[in-house]
C-alpha cells in the first residue's frame, strides 16, 4: 500500500485558498468577489490555520472546498466570464471607433440572472424574512445617495421603489411594533409572519460624502445588488399575502382626471405612492375589521386548549397587539414642515390615524391645516403664529412614545416649546429585573409620576401625617388591584364568555351570582323549614362589625417560600443541579445589587429631605428672629 | 500751455550761420513738387491720356470659387485618389501591349472573404455561419425590444417560494402510475439540461453565534435618560482609557526602554564599532615602537603564532578507567537506595500524596474548563479570516453638550455606511481588509508660455527696462525749452 503523502487528507484538503479558488473557477479576484458575496460564499476560519494551509503559517484567506466546488456549477460564472469577452469587445469598438458595432454589442449587455440564487440560498420565505435586517438597513441607506463613482444611478433608484413598496405592506399589515430615534438613525421593529425584522432608517440630512479610506463601496453595491432582488421577491410574496396588488397601484377611482394626471400619469402615480398616505389598490374586497374579528377566533380556539402560563402570556400579548393596531384610530394628524414626514406617516398610518402635511412639502396631502377636524399637529419649533384650539400641538416623540407605551400617552408633557421627558428605548426590557430608578418607573406607568409628585412639597408638620394616609390609600390601591386581579382570573378561567374589563361588570356578576343561590333556596324550601328557621334566627344576630385589615404573617408566608423553594430544588435533576444553583446565585446577587442600589437611593433621598426640613427651619428660626426684632424696634 | 503746444507743433529754429548750416533746410517738399513737373513734360499729363492706355482687359482665367467641402469630406475624397506613392507605378505609355491575351495571375487573398461568403454560400460551413448569424441578430433584436419595453431580466414579479415538484417543468416525467422514480427523474433532468444543483449543508452553516440585531443601547437615544446616556459614557471612556494604557505600555515596553543619545554620540559610537578590530591611530604608535623592539629581538621571525595554547589529547590511563566505572557504579547503587528508602518512606504519607494527586487533578479540570470556556466565548466572536484582525468600532455617543432634546437639532454621530460594512465583517461575511491607496508620484507643473500673465517674465521686464532706458535717452538727447 502506498505511504499517504503530508496533506493529501483532513484539513489540507478540506480548505482551499483564495488563490486557488480564482485558479480553479478561472475568475478575476474581482469577478471571484462578486460571485461569492452574490452566492452567499464567505471565507472561513480553519481550526489548525497552519495544517488547512500545508504548513505554512502566514495568514490566508481560505475558503471551504466544498463551497467552491459548489461554485463550478454556477451558471453565472460564465455571464462573469462574458463580463470579460464583453468589456474587450467593446474597448476595441470604441478604440477603431466603430460605434454601429458598439451599439449592437451594448444591447446585448449579458445580465447577471439572480433569481435562483434567491431560492437556493433562502429554500423558504420565512429564512428570507430572518435575514431581511440588513437588506432593509442597507437599501433605506442607497436609497438617500446620488449617483456615486461606483454606485449607479439606477441602483439608488430601484433601492428606493423597494423601501417604499416594503413600508406599503408595513403600513397595510400594521406589523409596526417598536420605534426609537436614536443618533444613528431611526429604529423600526415589525413583526413579519412571527418573525421580527429590524431595520434603521438615516436621518434625513443632505448626503454627506464618505470617504473611501473606511468602505469598500464596491463590496456594498454588490451586496445591495444581490439584496434587491431579494427584497423584491420579498414583497411580490408579501403583497399577494395581503392580496394587493404588485407592482402597487391605486384603486381606478383615485386618479380623477385632473391637470396633473393628465400631464405625465406615471410620475404623478409614483408620486402618490412614495406618499404613503393612500390605500392601495387590492385584488379582493376583504375590510379591515373582518381581518380582526379572525384575530379574536383564533385566541378563542387557543382558549379552548388548556390554561398554562405560556397561553396566557400569548393572549395578553395578543390582546395587547390588537390594541396596539388601533393605537391612533379616529385621530387626524397634520404635519408641519419642519418635521421629518416619511417615518411620522409611517407610524401613524400603521396604527389606524390619518395624516396630511402642507401640499408644498410633498406630494399626496389630504387635507389643509385649516381643517377644524385635525386633532394633533406635530411641530418641531418653539412656537407657531396662528393656533387652533381644536387641537394640541406637540412635538414628534409622543408618537414614538405612544407607540412604545402601546397607549395614548397624555399629551401635555409634549405640547409645543415644552422641554421633552426622556426618550426610552424600546428595546430594553421595562420589566427587567434590575434596579429600575423611579424616574424611569414613573416613565413606564404615568400612575407612579402623581404620588412622587405629590410628596415632594409638603409641611413639616403635614408630612407625618400624610405618609400614613399615603401608606393607607396605597394599601387599599394594591387590596384593590389584588381584588381586580382575581377577579379577573376567576374570569378567565371560570367564565366563557370573554374578558371585559370594567368594574361595573364584576359588580353585575356578583349579583347574578347572589341571584342564583336566591333560586336554589326557593326550590328546597318545604324540606329544608328547620334549617331556614335557624338561619333566620342567626340572621337575626347578625350584625355588621367594622372590617380589620388582613395582616399578613410575614413568618409564615417566608417559610412557605422557602420551603417551596426547597421542594424545587430537590426536584432539580441532577445533571440540571449546577445550572440550577447558577441561576440561584445570579438572582440572588442582581437581587442584592438592587437592594444596594435602593438602600442607597433611600439615603440619598433621605439626606436630601433632611436638609430641606433643616433650610426651612432655619428659615422659620430666622423669621421669627426678624419678627421678635421688628417687635423689639417697634417697643 | 496751449501756447506752449503750439510752440512745439511749429518747425524748429535751427541756426544758419554759417554757409554749411544752410544743409540744415529742409528742401524736400519744393523738390518733390519739381521732380513731379518734370515727369509731366516727360509722358504727358493724366487728362491727356485714352481709356486703351490705361486699362487692359483682365484675359486671366477666373480663380475658383473656395470649395463648400469641410476637411473631414475633403480627406474622404482623398482617400478615393490613387496614392501618391503609386503615381509612379502607373504605366503612361501610349504604346499598346504587344501581346494580346496574358494569363492573369491570381491574386493570393489575405484571409477569407467573408461578404462573398455571406453572398453565395458555397461550403455547408458557410451555410452554417449564415444561420448562425440570423439567430444571433434575432436574439438581439429581442433584446432589443425587451429593453425598450422595460422587461428585466431579473423579473421579481413572481413568487419563487412557491412548492414546486421539478418534473411538471420536463414533459414526461410526471407520471401517475409511480412508474419513473425520483433518482430517474433526477438523472434525466441532469441529462436533458436542467440540471438539478443540490446545495450543501455547509452552505448554510452559521460561523457565528452572536445575535444579528444588536439593540442600540438606550443612551443612544435622540433624548436619553441621564443614567443610560452616563452608562454609555462610561463605557466609551473606559474602552478609550483601555486604549491609552495599552499604547503606553507599549511605549514603556519599546520605546522608552531603550537610552537616549545625541545625534554626535550616536555617530561616534557607530564610527568606534565599525573600526572595531582595526589598528587605532595611538596603538598604531605604539605598536609601531614594540615593533621596532621586536624587529631589534628577532629580525627575521615572520612565523604564525596563536594566543591559545595548542590542544592536547591526552589519554586516560587504565587505572584511571576502572576507578571512574566504580564511582559510577557506586553512584548508581546510592540512588536505588535511595529511592528504595523514599518508596518505604512514602507509605507513611500516602494521605498527602493523594492530596497532591487531587490537587493537580482540580488543577488540570481548572485548565480544560477555561479552555472550554475560550472555544465557547470564540463562537461569539469575529473569526480572523484574512491577514488583518477585526477591531471593534467606536461607540457612537452624543456629549452632553451636543444633546439638544429636540428632533429638530438632533446631531447625528454615526455613519450608517460604515456601520454596516463593519456589521458584515463581524458576522464573518467579510474578511477585515485595509485599504490601500498607491501615493501617486508628484508631478511638477510648469504653465506654458502662452498662458503666463503678461508683464511678469523676466524676458518682458528686461523690455520694459530696456525702454525705459531708451526713453530716458531719447529724453536726454532732446532740449528743454
Amino acid at each position: 500500500m502506498r505511504r499517504p503523502k503530508k496533506y493529501e487528507s483532513g484539513e489540507a484538503t478540506q480548505y482551499i485558498s483564495r488563490r486557488a479558488a480564482l485558479r480553479k473557477l478561472q475568475l478575476s479576484l474581482n469577478d471571484f468577489r462578486r460571485l461569492c458575496i452574490l452566492k452567499g460564499v464567505y471565507p472561513r476560519e480553519p481550526k489548525h490555520r497552519r495544517r488547512a494551509q500545508k504548513g505554512s503559517s502566514e495568514i490566508k484567506v481560505l475558503y471551504h472546498s466544498k463551497d467552491i466546488r459548489f461554485l463550478l456549477h454556477e451558471p453565472i460564472v460564465w455571464t462573469l466570464r462574458d463580463y470579460k469577452i464583453f468589456a474587450k469587445k467593446t474597448g476595441r469598438d470604441r478604440a477603431i471607433k466603430d460605434f454601429r458595432n458598439l451599439k449592437r454589442r451594448l444591447a446585448l449587455f449579458p445580465e447577471i440572472k439572480l433569481d435562483h440564487i434567491v431560492k437556493e440560498r433562502y429554500p423558504t420565505f420565512i429564512d428570507a424574512l430572518k435575514d431581511l435586517d440588513d437588506c432593509l438597513t442597507l437599501m433605506f441607506l442607497f436609497s438617500t445617495f446620488p449617483s456615486l463613482h461606483l454606485i449607479p444611478r439606477e441602483q439608488s433608484n430601484l433601492c428606493r421603489r423597494l423601501t417604499i413598496e416594503f413600508l406599503h405592506y408595513i403600513i397595510a399589515s400594521k406589523s409596526l411594533r417598536k420605534v426609537f430615534i436614536s443618533i444613528k438613525g431611526y429604529y423600526f421593529q415589525a413583526e413579519i409572519k412571527g418573525q421580527k425584522v429590524n431595520w434603521i432608517v438615516p436621518h434625513y440630512y443632505p448626503f454627506k460624502p464618505q470617504s473611501r479610506q473606511e468602505v469598500d463601496f464596491k463590496v456594498m453595491s454588490i451586496f445591495v445588488e444581490f439584496f434587491t432582488i431579494m427584497l423584491g421577491f420579498t414583497n411580490f410574496r408579501l403583497f399577494h399575502g395581503l392580496n394587493m396588488a404588485y407592482p402597487p397601484q391605486f384603486p381606478s377611482n383615485m386618479l380623477q382626471d385632473s391637470e396633473d394626471t393628465f400631464k405625465d400619469e406615471s410620475s404623478f402615480v409614483s408620486d402618490r405612492i412614495a406618499a404613503l398616505n393612500f390605500e392601495l389598490l387590492r385584488t379582493d374586497k376583504v375590510q379591515e375589521d373582518e381581518e380582526d374579528i379572525d384575530i379574536d377566533i383564533d385566541m378563542d380556539l387557543l382558549e379552548q386548549d388548556g390554561d398554562s402560563k405560556r397561553i396566557i402570556k400569548m393572549k395578553q400579548e395578543a390582546q395587547e397587539t390588537a390594541r396596539l393596531r388601533t393605537l391612533f384610530k379616529g385621530l387626524k394628524f397634520y404635519i408641519n414642515r419642519e418635521v421629518p414626514r416619511e417615518p411620522l406617516v409611517i407610524i401613524i398610518r400603521s396604527f389606524g390615524g390619518k395624516v396630511s402635511w402642507d401640499s408644498s412639502v410633498f406630494a399626496g396631502a389630504t387635507f389643509d391645516e385649516n381643517d377644524e377636524t385635525i386633532t394633533h399637529q406635530i411641530v418641531d419649533r418653539p412656537s407657531v403664529s396662528t393656533q387652533y384650539i381644536s387641537r394640541d400641538y406637540i412635538q414628534p416623540q409622543w408618537l414614538f412614545d405612544c407607540v412604545n407605551q402601546r397607549q395614548l400617552l397624555p399629551t401635555n408633557k409634549y405640547f409645543m416649546g415644552e422641554s421633552l421627558p426622556p426618550h426610552l428605548s424600546p428595546f430594553v426590557d421595562a420589566k427587567r429585573d434590575t434596579y429600575i430608578p423611579p424616574e424611569e418607573k414613573a416613565l413606564h406607568d404615568p400612575s407612579l409620576i402623581e404620588t412622587h409628585a405629590q410628596s415632594d412639597d409638603e409641611s413639616e408638620d403635614e408630612a407625618a401625617a400624610e405618609e400614613d394616609d399615603v401608606d393607607q390609600e396605597a394599601l387599599d390601591a394594591q387590596l384593590q388591584l389584588a381584588y381586580q386581579q382575581e377577579t379577573a382570573e376567576y374570569k378567565k378561567y371560570g367564565d366563557a364568555d370573554g374578558v371585559n374589563e370594567d368594574e361595573e361588570d364584576t359588580d353585575e356578576y356578583l349579583e347574578e351570582e347572589q341571584s342564583e343561590e336566591g333560586s336554589e333556596e326557593e326550590e328546597e324550601e318545604e324540606e329544608v323549614d328547620e334549617k331556614t328557621k335557624r338561619l333566620q334566627a342567626e340572621k337575626e344576630k347578625m350584625s355588621v362589625q367594622s372590617g380589620k385589615v388582613h395582616k399578613v404573617n410575614k413568618r409564615q408566608l417566608h417559610k412557605a417560600e422557602v420551603d417551596e423553594h426547597r421542594l424545587q430544588a430537590r426536584m432539580v435533576k441532577p445533571r440540571h443541579r449546577d445550572l440550577f444553583r447558577k441561576l440561584i446565585r445570579e438572582k440572588q446577587s442582581k437581587e442584592k445589587e438592587q437592594w444596594l442600589l435602593k438602600k442607597k437611593r433611600r439615603n440619598i433621598e433621605a439626606d436630601a429631605k433632611e436638609a430641606k426640613k433643616q433650610a426651612k427651619r432655619d428659615a422659620r428660626k430666622a423669621a421669627a428672629a426678624a419678627a421678635q426684632a421688628a417687635a423689639q424696634l417697634t417697643k | 500751455m496751449a501756447a506752449a503746444a503750439s510752440i512745439a507743433v511749429k518747425r524748429k529754429r535751427i541756426s544758419k550761420k554759417n554757409k554749411s548750416a544752410w544743409r540744415k533746410t529742409d528742401i524736400q517738399d519744393v523738390e518733390q513738387f519739381l521732380e513731379h513737373q518734370r515727369q509731366e513734360e516727360r509722358i504727358g499729363t493724366f487728362e491727356e491720356k485714352q481709356d486703351a492706355d490705361l486699362f487692359t482687359i483682365d484675359a486671366s482665367p477666373l480663380k475658383a470659387p473656395p470649395s463648400l467641402l469641410s476637411i473631414k469630406q475633403k480627406r474622404k475624397l482623398n482617400a478615393k485618389k490613387p496614392m501618391r506613392t503609386h503615381l509612379a507605378l502607373e504605366n503612361t505609355s501610349k504604346v499598346q501591349d504587344p501581346i494580346v491575351s496574358r494569363n492573369h495571375v491570381k491574386q493570393k487573398q489575405n484571409g477569407r472573404n467573408i461578404e462573398q461568403e455571406v453572398r453565395n454560400p458555397t461550403k455547408p460551413r458557410h451555410r452554417q455561419a449564415n444561420s448562425d448569424r440570423a439567430s444571433y441578430y434575432e436574439k438581439m433584436e429581442k433584446r432589443a425590444t425587451d429593453k425598450q419595453s422595460g422587461k428585466r431580466v431579473n423579473n421579481m414579479e413572481k413568487d419563487i417560494w412557491i412548492e414546486e415538484d421539478f418534473r411538471d417543468k420536463i414533459p414526461g416525467l410526471k407520471d401517475e402510475k409511480g412508474w419513473i422514480s425520483r433518482n430517474l427523474a433526477l438523472h434525466i433532468a441532469g441529462n436533458v439540461g436542467k440540471k438539478l444543483v443540490k446545495t450543501h449543508a455547509s452552505l448554510h452553516h452559521k460561523t457565528t453565534k452572536a445575535k444579528k440585531f444588536e439593540p442600540p443601547h438606550p443612551g443612544m437615544s435622540y433624548n436619553p435618560t441621564l443614567r443610560a446616556h452616563q452608562e454609555l459614557i462610561d463605557t466609551v471612556v473606559d474602552r478609550e482609557t483601555g486604549i491609552i494604557k495599552k499604547e503606553q505600555h507599549l511605549k514603556r515596553v519599546t520605546t522608552s526602554m531603550f537610552s537616549k543619545v545625541t545625534p554626535e554620540e550616536r555617530d561616534k559610537r557607530r564610527l568606534m564599532e565599525m573600526s572595531e578590530g582595526m589598528p587605532d591611530a595611538e596603538q598604531e604608535q605604539e605598536a609601531a615602537g614594540e615593533e621596532a623592539d621586536e624587529t631589534e629581538a628577532k629580525p627575521t621571525d615572520n612565523a604564525y603564532t596563536t594566543i591559545n595554547a595548542p590542544v592536547e589529547n591526552k589519554k586516560k590511563s587504565k587505572q584511571a578507567r576502572s576507578k571512574e566505572l566504580k564511582q559510577k557504579e557506586l553512584e548508581r547503587l546510592h540512588q536505588v537506595k535511595k529511592a528504595l528508602k523514599k518508596q518505604t518512606a512514602d507509605l507513611n504519607r500516602i494521605k498527602s500524596i493523594r492530596a497532591e494527586l487531587n490537587e493537580e487533578a482540580e488543577e488540570l479540570n481548572e485548565l480544560k474548563k477555561r479552555r472550554k470556556q475560550t472555544v465557547e466565548r470564540k463562537k461569539f466572536e469575529p473569526k480572523r479570516l484574512g491577514r488583518h484582525k477585526f477591531e471593534e468600532p467606536d461607540l457612537d455617543v452624543n456629549m452632553p453638550e451636543d444633546l439638544a432634546g429636540n428632533l429638530r437639532n438632533v446631531k447625528v454621530e454615526s455613519n450608517l455606511l460604515t456601520d454596516r460594512f463593519k456589521l458584515l465583517q463581524k458576522r464573518n461575511m467579510l474578511p477585515t481588509t485595509v485599504a490601500v491607496t498607491r501615493k501617486k508620484s508628484k508631478v511638477k507643473r510648469y504653465p506654458r508660455n502662452s498662458h503666463k500673465e503678461a508683464g511678469t517674465s523676466y524676458q518682458d521686464l528686461r523690455d520694459q527696462r530696456k525702454a525705459a532706458a531708451a526713453a530716458a535717452k531719447a529724453n536726454k538727447d532732446t532740449i528743454k525749452i
